[in-house]
């Protein structure tokens, strides 16, 4: 072990709220190597990577840069021991131009003020290393969701770096304006520099990189592996992990002549949709599979009534429909919706268990002069706490003191309670652990058995292949494909994979 | 420079410009050319400087997406502490004066390290210290009123002029050019805007933003302070109602004037030219002789069109340049991280 890293994390374990991010998990990176890091969402890689440059602190875990342990604890930290990084969300500071957003890190100066020459000279450097030709005078908000990206990896190359994190810097850019990407990741091997990749994108892995690790629920599953030692579908099967595939799926009995209770024909939406066609029926649990940004949620929205639909047909029970708010999709048509961001959108931390739960019935359980009874609303909590093995202390506990699988159980609960038949599911196990997993999982087939129309979207290939009846598969705002699930992992997903890639590589 | 010699001229500006022009022509007019003889244009300027400067207070707080309910109390508390200094205490008139400088920057200096240490909405913040302050300056004067006799040689520097204008007034142009020059020109100054445009991205760029919100609140208590040192120069004398009249004002001039309620940007010469404007509605009431509360409800009026105007356009300028591409309205946002 007389090698030297240029970067080396040993044993990082970060735990959120519920969830434990990162369980010792290390990384290593050599110098003049293109480092590829791989894990489905919510695998951990952002969390490490958000450790590496000082954002978030590792509850425990060493990082050493050269050989020599570093304390990193801000990115300014980072910045200072030669980790470069592109993140994934895109932050950028909108009112300033592309030149200031470049060198925002390290504005230069001259005598104590900010020298512009400097900044539009450093920017256009930037920019040309990516052979770029936006002006840096330009301001933020003149960009394309492409080019705030690229200037998001210009941003990455400003400064003088040792090791460069790539958090799925290619997700919204074309396959042209990656290669420029590339040819500069080739340039830092060369010069000896460590470039750790993150992509959902196997084709440029693959193409580009020397050695890969793995992350799945938080832990390295492959670590620091020479990457062209493993086969593309052994790469896959280690990502998503055979344990969970495997689980045992129950039998499910679907009347195929019932009709659709909800069906879309060619929507196209103000958001961007096109051409989506699908169909559920009751009792049916209809998966929507696609990478993050596919445009799934944004569909559900559009169902919901908060985004327009611009052109084909929503039907409920076999009649059109035009839904304008959430409030109209829950009363006129009992469409419900558990939102993927359970702590956001999905239940009121500070209120209790009971009057979460009865949030969309109040208008029932109002009594004379506007008063909601107390006891009503516990009666119908106790009925779903009960119903849905919720666990808590009291039905007077407040929800933001629950784990996230019980926060997810009520967030689903008050759509039960309004008795909705048509249910949108999005990421339903997000930053929930595996055991819980299971159970929710139990609890989705039970509901569909129950007669639900349960419109399931995940970026969780096992999960869907495990859940779904039949899964649409969404790219780029569009349904690509449809398949009839047969619970076989290893052919679903080549299937499903091969829906995606049809449309992103080309 | 070339990014301020361009947004000199941008609509707003222009806007607001002719907006002051046809203002100040049209009083002309309805006074008989009264509105321009030289005590009117004195007068016209000596009380243009508190708009100004207290409209700036806001600005910088506005700038890095906090605000500041405390602009009014915070001049009225100093002056009347000035005042109390000078007459009771014997403090001479030139520091006791000049306390309101510090004592303001100090004010601004708990409001942004309250606001950052507990967490606690600067809104919450800022009404608390407001609330306190209203008490402490009627707990220091009651319902007197102490004359500026106190303080002769500075209540000189009130009457006297340059190049025909209130000394004062080019006080607060003056403090107008210190600020410009810093946000356009020094890094912190960026940094501020930074922190108010994004946070996070500012976060992720090794910029505090604790740092960033802690100054604007101290150069915004500061401003507040200027503006109490030009109301002792300027008034007859401080008592209770000092700085009442200031908290709507102090929205509307960066308001008017171009800044985004959600920070990150900055209107130097907007929020001085919308200060001109609401001064002029402030002159046509005296003009016109209707009753003082006429000037807020215009101001108050003006105040909600120029929001919803700016809103109109955001909305019809995101429709124009987006279609979207397919993803850019997503939130990429990686799972329970």
């Amino acid at each position: 072990m007389t090698e030297t890293y240029a970067l080396e994390a040993t044993h990082l374990t970060k735990s959120f709220p519920g969830v434990k991010a990162l369980d010792r998990v290390s990384l290593r990176l050599k110098p003049g190597e293109v480092h590829a890091l791989l894990g489905e969402n919510g695998a951990g890689k952002s969390t490490l990577i958000k450790i590496l440059t000082g954002v978030h602190r590792a509850d425990d875990g060493t990082i050493a840069i050269d050989g020599r342990d570093r304390e990193i604890s801000s990115p300014i930290e980072a910045m200072a021991a030669g980790i470069g990084v592109v993140h994934q969300e895109r932050n950028v500071v909108p009112e300033f131009t592309v030149g200031e957003n470049i060198v925002l890190s390290r504005m230069p100066r001259r005598a104590g003020r900010v020298d512009w020459n400097t900044v539009r000279s450093e920017a256009k450097r930037c920019l040309a290393l990516l052979d770029l030709s936006i002006d840096p005078d330009t301001p933020m908000t003149r960009l394309s969701a492409a080019q705030t990206q690229l200037v998001e990896i210009a941003r990455g190359l400003y400064t003088e770096t040792n090791v460069l994190l790539l958090d799925e810097p290619t997700a919204s850019i074309s396959a042209n304006e990656a290669d420029r990407l590339f040819t500069v990741v080739r340039r830092l091997r060369e010069q000896g520099k460590a470039v750790l990749f993150v992509s959902h994108k196997l084709e440029e892995v693959f193409a580009h990189c020397d050695t890969v690790s793995v992350l799945r629920d938080g832990k390295a599953v492959l670590e620091s592996s020479p990457l062209h030692s493993h086969s593309r579908d052994e790469i896959v099967d280690i990502m998503v992990g055979r344990a969970l595939a495997a689980l045992e799926v129950p039998d499910r009995v679907i009347d195929d002549s019932a009709p659709a209770v909800l069906e879309m024909r060619g929507v196209a939406t103000s958001v961007g949709h096109h051409d989506v066609s699908l169909a559920v029926r009751s009792g049916e649990i209809l998966g929507l599979y696609g990478l993050v940004g596919a445009g799934r949620t944004e569909l559900a929205r559009s169902i919901l009534g908060l985004d327009r639909i611009t052109a084909g047909s929503l039907e409920v029970r076999g009649s059109a429909v035009t839904i304008r708010s959430v409030r109209q999709a829950l009363q006129d048509h009992r469409i419900g919706y558990v939102t993927e961001n359970r702590k956001e959108e999905g239940v009121f931390l500070g209120q209790s268990v009971a009057r979460n739960i009865a949030v969309t019935v109040w208008a029932k359980l109002e009594r004379a002069l506007g008063f909601v009874s107390t006891k009503s609303e516990r009666s119908l909590g106790a009925t779903f706490v009960g119903d849905l093995d919720i666990r808590v202390s009291s039905q007077s506990q407040l929800v933001g003191e629950l784990s996230g699988g019980n926060q997810q159980k009520v967030s689903l609960a008050k759509w039960l309670a309004a008795k909705t038949e048509i249910l949108i599911i999005d990421e339903p196990t997000v930053g929930i652990d595996v055991r819980t997993k299971r159970s929710f999982y139990d609890l989705i087939w039970r509901l569909a058995d129950e007669g639900l129309a349960i419109l399931l979207i995940s970026s969780d290939l096992a999960e869907m292949v495990t859940l779904a009846d039949r899964i649409a598969v969404m790219d780029q705002f569009a349904i690509t494909g449809e398949l009839d699930n047969t619970h076989d992992y290893d052919s679903m997903s080549q299937s499903i994979i091969r829906l995606i890639h049809g449309t992103q590589v080309a | 420079m070339n990014r301020s010699a361009a947004s000199f001229f941008t609509s707003q500006n222009f806007t607001l410009f002719a907006i002051v022009i046809v203002g100040a022509a049209a009083l002309g007019v309805t006074s008989h050319g009264g509105f321009f003889d030289s005590i009117s244009v004195t007068t016209f300027f000596t009380f243009l400087a508190v708009p100004i400067l207290i409209g700036l207070a806001q600005m910088v707080t506005l700038a890095v997406g906090q605000l500041n309910l405390a602009v009014g109390s915070i001049g009225g508390f100093t002056s009347c502490l000035a005042g109390v200094l000078i007459s009771s205490l014997g403090v001479s008139p030139w520091v006791g004066a000049l306390s309101c400088l510090v004592v303001g920057a100090v004010v601004g200096l708990i409001n942004g390290s309250l606001v950052v240490f507990t967490r606690i909405n600067g809104f919450i913040v800022t009404l608390a210290t407001m609330t306190i302050l209203l008490g402490a300056q009627y707990g220091l004067v009651g319902t007197r009123t102490i004359s500026s006799t106190k303080w002769e040689s500075v209540y000189a520097l009130g009457r006297a002029s340059l190049l025909g204008i209130p000394v004062i007034f080019w006080i607060a142009i003056a403090m107008a050019i210190v600020l410009r020059l810093a946000f356009s020109h020094t890094v912190t100054g960026r940094h501020l805007l930074a922190s108010g445009g994004n946070p996070i991205a500012a976060g992720l760029a090794g910029i505090s933003n604790d740092r960033s919100v802690v100054i604007a609140h101290t150069v915004s208590g500061l401003l507040c302070g200027v503006a109490s040192f030009v109301s002792l120069a300027s008034l007859s004398g401080v008592n209770q109602s000092v700085g009442g009249d200031w908290l709507l004002s102090s929205f509307a001039a960066p308001i008017i004037g171009g800044v985004a309620l959600t920070g990150g940007s900055v209107a130097i010469f907007g929020t001085v030219l919308a200060a001109t404007i609401v001064r002029l509605v402030d002159s046509a009431r005296a003009e016109l002789q209707l009753a003082p509360s006429w000037v807020n409800f215009v101001v108050g009026a003006v105040v909600l069109g120029t929001v919803a105007l700016g809103r109109f356009r955001a909305v019809r300028a995101a429709r124009r340049i987006k279609q979207p591409v397919a993803g850019s309205s997503v939130t990429i946002v990686e799972s329970a991280q």
